[in-house]
């Protein structure tokens, strides 16, 4: 994770790489804006996506699911998170049965719902952000 | 606009992002969006594009069986990572690969490398024969010498009877519209074949000279047409 938390005025929250999200919207902080309420809008269906499919112990679908959700977290500049879920995916690719992943699942799930947190509560911030520079 | 396309992606901030990035070009107009295979087949079976983005791993069919029903080869640029897919990519002409999210700069890179390459063949479908730029030379090859020609990415390869391979930097869209009729058929959006050298043909496959070359529903009725059946 970068240091530089900040770009121009907005500061980031600590989780997040504000370096990466410049590299990929500028400054331009309505889009981004946009991109956080459209990530939280489908959030919902995508992890339970991952729910469901590890409930049903379907490994195949679990790490399409987990795939699925993985750039999810890049577009909101959660770098680190998708690099877990990319190791989950590798994971659950050589492991034997859900028996074998239920400590890693957890550890997975705990961060994508910590995650949603960072998310809504950078969303409210950059909408207080974006009205007060309007 | 010099591009028409249209998005697969069943991720709606991925699918934005890309809307966002071809508006921005001014390169790319968008037609549509689809966030399944299904919808994207029942606007392409009465729309042609130059261009899709399209993710492979989407709830119903995935993207290379969208590849497999269309009538015409479109470029396409990946919005995945999966190594697995790269066997799969070569095969379908895939021009290059997105790891989402990517930068603007990278968007571009990728569409710069979908612009066919239109100074590597010299023909005219009347003539008896085509020149080719390899090696750094040009080299004829009559029409009935080459026995296919077989999609590599963004290279061609010309197989001929004397089993020689000729590698060239071309594409297959571009070569259909080249070389002579009389010869040459598009039987997969991979493959060019001859169609005098056709030896035999089983269900899906054709086989020239020892050959397989796979032959896809889109074009399975064209090959049929041209098939002297007594």
């Amino acid at each position: 994770m970068n240091n530089l938390n900040t770009s121009n005025a907005f500061i980031f929250n600590a989780e997040i790489d504000a370096n990466y999200l410049n590299s990929l919207y500028g400054d331009d902080f309505i889009y981004l804006q946009e991109v956080y309420e459209t990530v939280l809008d489908d959030y919902q269906s995508l992890t339970d996506n991952i729910e469901y499919s590890y409930s049903s112990g379907n490994l195949a679908a679990l790490r399409s699911a987990v795939h699925k959700i993985k750039p999810v977290f890049g577009f909101v500049g959660l770098v680190s998170v998708q690099e877990q879920c990319q190791r989950f995916e590798q994971i659950c690719g050589n492991a034997g049965s859900p028996d074998h992943l239920t400590s890693d699942f957890e550890s997975l799930k705990n961060i994508i719902s910590q995650s949603k947190q960072i998310i809504e509560e950078e969303k409210k911030r950059l909408e207080i952000f974006n009205s007060n520079c309007s | 606009m010099s591009l028409s396309c249209i998005i697969v992606e069943d991720l709606q901030v991925a699918a934005n992002y890309l809307k966002n990035c071809c508006e921005k070009s001014g390169q790319v107009e968008v037609r549509g969006h689809f966030s399944n295979v299904t919808d994207a087949l029942s606007f392409l079976n009465s729309n042609t594009v130059d261009l899709i983005f399209l993710d492979v791993e989407m709830p119903g069919a995935n993207g290379f069986e969208l590849l497999d029903q269309i009538a015409f080869s479109p470029k396409v640029i990946l919005t995945t990572a999966k190594q697995e897919y790269a066997y799969n990519a070569f095969q379908y002409n895939v021009s290059d690969y997105l790891m989402k999210p990517f930068t603007y700069q990278r968007f571009m890179e990728a569409l710069q490398k979908i612009q066919p390459s239109r100074e590597t063949i010299s023909t005219n479908s009347a003539s008896d024969h085509i020149y080719i730029k390899t090696d750094g030379k040009l080299i004829r090859l009559n029409n009935d010498s080459i026995l296919y020609i077989e999609s590599m990415g963004d290279y061609v390869k010309f197989v001929t009877i004397d089993n020689k391979k000729y590698i060239t930097h071309n594409t297959i869209k571009n070569l259909e519209e080249k070389v002579s009729k009389q010869h040459f058929l598009k039987v997969h959006r991979s493959y060019i074949v001859n169609f005098h050298k056709i030896d035999d043909m089983r269900e899906n496959l054709l086989f020239i000279k020892g050959n397989e070359i796979p032959v896809s529903k889109a074009n399975r009725a064209d090959v049929f047409k041209r098939l002297n059946i007594v």
